[in-house]
């Protein structure tokens, strides 16, 4: 429905320059691990997807992980409405 | 113990703050709906990371308390369970992007669609789901082959962004990756602070004096 909706926006500006393209993928390479510990020299976009799907691929893994280790939190505490709001503040 | 974990995440939160974390006056809202074009700036707001960690803390106390939604496996097993944590923590998240990117809407649909189909399930005979196949998008930009498979393979990583145009599909990662980044994130503080809370309720039940560092 809505994804219709953006598509046919899209074909109807369809010019999408090399520019714009080349922008998002910087944009990315920024956000990479990677990118933080070298100088900002832009690798080929090839090489910023294959970075990218691996670092989504390990932040999966992490949440993955994370899961497991509250899921057997969960498990063993008991919690009432008052421990939770004592756990909430402790959060913000 | 409980009295210096207060402080010492206040700790944490203003070593980690420099500059990343930004605190716009008194108007929660306006700092969270302006600047979105930044999806690393968005979120990493401490706006949204309270907003996420409540809700997460809120979904996860429902799947402890006792599987209740009939799409998941109510067997007490550990394997569903992680499971359903996993999913209330992908959905709160989605919700915490208040629906302008693809992924968050997709994860909600596809929640959504589990509860209908397990609701028609055992009302009647399941009605079959139009299934969407529009052609591909034109104006992808100009990919050699090998870009064309990283991109695919990025396509399948993200959810719902399968038969997105290339563009889109590096912007919804952006976002998508900085959104995962901050779940890691409170997710793991959310875990530090159950296991304080357990562990020194055991200690003090227990009578073992037993100071954290």
């Amino acid at each position: 429905m809505s994804s219709r909706r953006s598509r046919s926006r899209q074909s109807g500006s369809s010019r999408i320059t090399d520019e714009q393209i080349s922008d998002l993928v910087s944009k990315l390479q920024d956000l990479l691990p990677e990118a933080r510990l070298r100088s900002n020299d832009r690798m080929p976009s090839s090489r910023v997807l294959q970075e990218t799907c691996d670092y989504i691929r390990n932040l999966h893994r992490e949440v993955d992980d994370l899961s497991e280790r509250l899921s057997e939190l969960l498990a063993t505490s008991d919690m009432s409405s008052a421990q939770a709001a004592i756990i909430r503040s402790l959060l913000m | 113990m409980a009295s210096t974990s207060s402080p010492a995440a206040a700790v944490v939160e203003e070593r980690e703050s420099g500059g990343k974390r930004k605190r716009g006056g008194a108007t929660g809202e306006s700092e969270v709906l302006g600047e979105e074009a930044q999806p690393s700036s968005k979120w990493r707001r401490r706006r949204v990371h309270e907003i996420y960690s409540s809700k997460l803390l809120d979904a996860i106390r429902l799947v402890r308390s006792g599987s209740g939604s009939p799409a998941s496996a109510a067997a007490a097993a550990t394997q569903p369970r992680n499971r359903a944590v996993r999913e209330a923590a992908d959905r709160a998240l989605a919700v915490s992007a208040r629906g302008r990117t693809h992924w968050s809407r997709a994860i909600l649909a596809s929640h959504h669609r589990r509860l209908q189909a397990a609701r028609r399930a055992r009302l009647r005979e399941p009605a079959s789901p139009p299934s969407r196949h529009p052609t591909s998008p034109p104006g992808k930009g100009p990919k050699t082959p090998a870009l064309a498979r990283k991109a695919k393979v990025l396509g399948r990583l993200v959810p719902g962004c399968r038969r997105l145009p290339f563009p889109a599909l590096l912007a919804e990662a952006s976002d998508y990756i900085a959104a995962l980044e901050m779940q890691v994130r409170a997710m793991t503080a959310l875990a530090e602070v159950l296991s304080t809370v357990s562990a020194s309720t055991s200690s003090s039940s227990g009578g073992a004096s037993s100071s954290p560092a």
